[in-house]
């Protein structure tokens, strides 16, 4: 049986060139989806040097749509208005699934809508997680059940973020997977890590690189790379340096980063007279990260939320001993003889750390074991297979109970209905599912879903599907899978 | 497609309604068959069938992943899996496939990625963690407070109204009041003495381990009424003298106030001066009979007198101005604006201040001010004009001061004067809607409007208490690891941003 590709497209605000993780993240997973056999375009909206068309290495395909950025480069929400492009592509490029990215991005929820009102099957990543509380999060959180409530899949980035979101949105968790973040580990290297990758068969430690012992005159060097902002810690950061300086002489500090925060770390700095023990760098580029991290030993991360935190992976794999706070999705990321972990408390990181030093002065830690372990650990061919079963899952290619993980008769054991798996495209039960959504936004979710669908009958007319050009495919790379399914 | 039949949209609903009021209401967590609707009719005693199929469930699970296995679904991942996980190696490799889920990311699990954990699922899912249930009777007495602005304006209103329909004389309003100002500030001006003897050696303690590090700005949230210019010499003095040479001594001490900031300023202050009292025992014995307090007491009540004459001839000039501010104006409009302007001043009174707080809710005092001002130009003479605007900073500007040190003094003050408010503006409201007979004091309609306020005051105070404490079984926040942390810092500022 011929393996079954699919044409995807992944919708976001958040791409190339503007840094940051989700946009990595799209990327590489584009590309590793590509490395298997499927078409995938992205979607974006145009920056003022980047518009129309453009293909990127492995032969990706991003249109950048011309939409008014109004806030931290997200588009203005306008529900309707993106239809007709957006039916214009998918119709172009044949597209199958539509992946949409981070629940800021007005242009992913635009067009997980929009996919389902064309019969598209449609999966959400999350890459955030949200509180309650606040006044905002309410009215982010019920626009996210809107989209969310007739969306086929949803993939999470850790366990903390699937709970987060299966509460916020109302979701089945068996409709939500769980899949990390990764990192390139090639480029994120050691130092003295030896240029070819150990053979892979010898699992790790035997290939391991030369052990390098830290000498009882060498300065422990502490690495901060985040941006520094409150929610990442920041003020922590400033509070605990001057007691771990003051327990741990021999010790500096280089802080990458900018951001509004940076004031009170200077001022710390000229007050304590710390200007040859702390080092800030200011904003680093991504690819200069490692160059960074490799100057240090211990990576120090005193974020308040973190979905994933895939900088710890990356200073793990950098060969750093990473001291965290247990904050968010953190304690699932790293092992525990790779990280300590502190109570987001100025004290409890201050003893952390301290724990950390002592740990690396008795060179107890094999830290240079760290970067083939991380590599085995986190790798984006391991997430594109799992992303790729999810969108078997949804396209039916593979049977419901393999997918939701239950054979039907167990069905009853979960409360007798049948569970929200594959979803009808019927209006009417489109309908349904945004009518229980509240008792006024599900009448106003239910509008706005019949006038998408009208707009779609309108289109349909107006602009009739075979008067829309085929775009032509890019050659499709033939994956020997390793798992013949 | 085989469950295209889905049931109603309302299947994936989290209905929290619902499981509020369900029986199962009592459990601290969410499962995940929560998130399905029919939590409400599904019967409670289920759970424990539930258990039974869902063991039976994963061990269906388990026979199905090793048909996938052996069609080598994921056939090398399990292959480095497994070499990792016999290297962080808990387990034999036989026990494998019956090994738990466990939440953690960098292991790959024998678990599809969207399996759901029944035992661990929202564990860590809090709801309402920090909530405390109301009590009923602790509630009332709260309630006080509000009832006591209430009153202070509708005796401010049927003050108005008495001058107005020129039922009370103007002058007679005006000097009862004042008379109760300066009575009460005689009072207040005691029970400062009173306390300022006992806080003085404190307050200097705290001050000299305090200052070294934060410019004296607030002088602890309960006593900054008092931090008057003359008694800052001879903190300051201390300060200087002695702050540099503390200030790695008082490091500990630092810590502990920190920790305690907000909390009560009199353990905050004994705390310090205990420990002070530690590194100095003569310390406070030499500061005792300190002149400068008693020569500070004196001036400040000079200049209170001062300040006192200068509102007294401000207002004076000023009557025949506000007389005519707002003339053109018809009093429809005046009445309806400061009835707007009065609700403002109940709603956004500073009730929960302490005695210590600088300018308490301006944004009402203003209102109630201009509320006044616009009302006084309603009146006919300039001398009715300056009697309203005199009473009206009496009442709004001076008598919530005096009222707040009462309750900071003793309950029973409290309780005391809120009585006598009540009675007053009851009486009042009697007195000006019972029919008015020339020469005859209405005693009828006072007592009969004494009676009546008194009970929509106990009515009012249980009922609101009641209702607040009803909808407390609304309040559903859930908290759990995805929240922003609350940082702690001790050494720096405390931290302004939530």
């Amino acid at each position: 049986m011929p393996r079954r590709t699919y044409n995807i497209a992944m919708v976001s605000d958040f791409f190339f060139p503007q840094p940051g993780g989700v946009e990595s993240h799209i990327y590489q997973l584009a590309t590793k989806l590509v490395d298997r056999g499927h078409k995938v375009v992205v979607i974006t909206h145009a920056y003022p040097d980047r518009k129309g068309i453009r293909y990127l290495t492995n032969g990706i395909k991003v249109y950048h749509v011309p939409f008014a950025i109004i806030y931290r480069s997200a588009t203005f929400p306008t529900v309707f208005s993106f239809f007709p492009m957006f039916r214009n592509i998918m119709i172009r490029e044949q597209i199958d699934i539509v992946h949409g990215h981070a629940s800021l991005s007005s242009l992913c929820h635009e067009a997980l809508l929009h996919g389902r009102s064309m019969g598209l099957r449609t999966v959400f990543t999350d890459h955030s997680l949200f509180g309650f509380a606040e006044a905002g999060s309410i009215l982010t959180n019920k626009l996210l059940k809107f989209i969310l409530s007739d969306v086929d899949h949803v993939i999470c980035v850790s366990h903390t973020s699937k709970e987060n979101t299966v509460l916020r949105a109302a979701l089945d968790p068996v409709m939500v997977s769980v899949i990390p973040n990764a990192v390139v580990s090639e480029n994120f290297r050691p130092r003295k890590y030896p240029p070819e990758p150990p053979a892979p068969n010898n699992g790790f430690g035997n290939a391991t690189p030369a052990v390098h012992h830290l000498g009882p005159n060498d300065p422990v060097v502490i690495v901060v790379i985040s941006r520094l902002f409150y929610n990442k810690g920041t003020d922590l950061l400033t509070a605990s340096i001057p007691r771990i300086l003051e327990n741990h002489p021999n010790t500096r500090f280089i802080i990458a980063g900018s951001g509004p925060k940076s004031i009170d770390l200077e001022q710390m700095i000229e007050q304590n007279v710390l200007q040859d023990k702390v080092e800030m760098l200011g904003s680093v580029r991504h690819e200069q990260v490692r160059d960074v991290m490799v100057r240090g030993h211990i990576y120090l991360h005193p974020s308040l939320t973190e979905a994933f935190g895939t900088v710890l992976v990356e200073a793990a794999s950098c060969g750093l001993y990473v001291v965290c706070t247990a904050v968010g999705g953190i304690p699932e990321v790293l092992p525990g003889h790779m990280t300590v972990f502190a109570k987001p408390e100025e004290d409890d990181l201050v003893v952390a750390t301290g724990k950390a030093i002592s740990a690396l002065r008795a060179n107890k830690v094999r830290t240079e074991k760290f970067h083939d372990q991380v590599k085995a650990m986190y790798s984006w061919d391991n997430i594109a297979k799992r992303t790729e079963r999810v969108y078997k899952g949804i396209m039916g290619d593979i049977t419901e109970a393999e997918f939701y993980g239950y054979d039907v008769g167990n069905t009853a054991a979960w409360n007798g209905e049948s569970h929200s798996g594959v979803r009808s495209f019927a209006l009417i039960d489109r309908l349904k599912r945004y009518y229980g959504c509240g008792v006024w936004a599900g009448k106003l979710f239910c509008l706005c879903a019949v006038i998408d669908y009208l707009l779609f009958v309108f289109c349909e007319w107006f602009w009739p599907r075979d008067g829309i050009d085929i775009a032509r495919e890019w050659p499709r790379k033939i994956y020997h899978s390793d798992d013949d399914d | 497609m085989a469950s295209g039949t889905a049931g109603p949209g309302t299947t994936t609903v989290l209905s929290l309604d619902a499981l509020t009021t369900s029986p199962r209401s009592s459990r601290s967590h969410l499962a995940p068959e929560d998130a399905f609707i029919n939590a409400a009719a599904s019967p409670p005693q289920r759970s424990g069938g539930f258990d039974h199929h869902a063991t039976s469930h994963n061990n269906n699970m388990s026979l199905l992943r090793d048909t996938v296995a052996a069609a080598g679904a994921a056939g090398d991942v399990r292959a480095s899996s497994r070499r990792r996980e016999s290297k962080f190696g808990s387990r034999s490799r036989s026990r494998r496939r019956k090994r738990n889920w466990k939440k953690i990311l960098w292991v790959k699990q024998s678990y599809p990625d969207n399996y759901t954990d029944q035992t661990t699922f929202l564990d860590s899912l809090q709801r309402n963690p920090r909530l405390q249930p109301y009590e009923f009777w602790p509630l009332v007495a709260d309630t006080t407070v509000i009832v006591q602005q209430v009153c202070s304006v509708t005796i401010f209103v049927v003050c108005f109204v008495g001058i107005f329909t020129e039922r009370v004389s103007p002058v007679a309003v005006v000097g009862w009041g004042s008379f109760a100002t300066f009575l009460g500030w005689a009072v207040w001006d005691w029970w400062v003495g009173q306390e300022g003897e006992d806080e003085v050696l404190q307050r200097q303690n705290s001050h000299r381990s305090r200052g070294a590090w934060q410019p004296r700005q607030d002088g602890g949230s309960g006593s900054a009424h008092s931090t008057t210019a003359p008694t800052t010499p001879s903190a300051a003095s201390s300060v200087t003298n002695l702050g540099a040479t503390e200030r790695t001594t008082s490091q500990g001490n630092l810590a502990a106030m920190r920790s305690q900031h907000g909390g009560s300023v009199t353990s905050l202050h004994s705390n310090v001066s205990h420990s002070s009292r530690l590194l100095d025992p003569l310390d406070g014995l030499r500061h005792r009979p300190s002149s400068p307090l008693r020569s500070g007491r004196a001036t400040l009540r000079l200049s209170t007198i001062k300040s006192a004459s200068l509102i007294y001839f401000t207002i004076l000039g000023l009557s025949p101005i506000l007389k005519s501010l707002t003339r053109s104006t018809s009093p429809d409009s005046i009445w309806a604006m400061s009835f707007l302007l009065l609700a403002i001043n109940i709603f956004f009174f500073d009730y929960s201040g302490g005695v210590g707080v600088k300018f308490p809710a301006s944004l009402s005092t203003n209102a109630a001010l201009m509320a006044s001002t616009v009302l006084a130009s309603r009146l006919p003479s300039t001398g009715q004009v300056f009697s309203l605007t005199l009473f009206s900073i009496e009442v709004f500007g001076l008598f919530p001061v005096f009222r707040r040190y009462a309750r900071h003094r003793s309950w029973r003050y409290h309780v005391a004067l809120t009585v006598l408010l009540t009675v007053g503006a009851g009486g009042g409201m009697g007195l000006i809607l019972g029919e008015g007979k020339d020469g005859v004091w209405p005693w009828k309609s006072g007592l009969l409007g004494v009676s009546v306020g008194a009970f929509i005051v106990i009515v009012a105070m249980g009922a609101s208490s009641w209702w607040l404490i009803g909808l407390q079984k609304y309040k559903n926040a859930m908290n759990g690891p995805w929240d922003q942390a609350r940082p702690i810092i001790i050494s720096r500022r405390q931290w302004e941003y939530d």
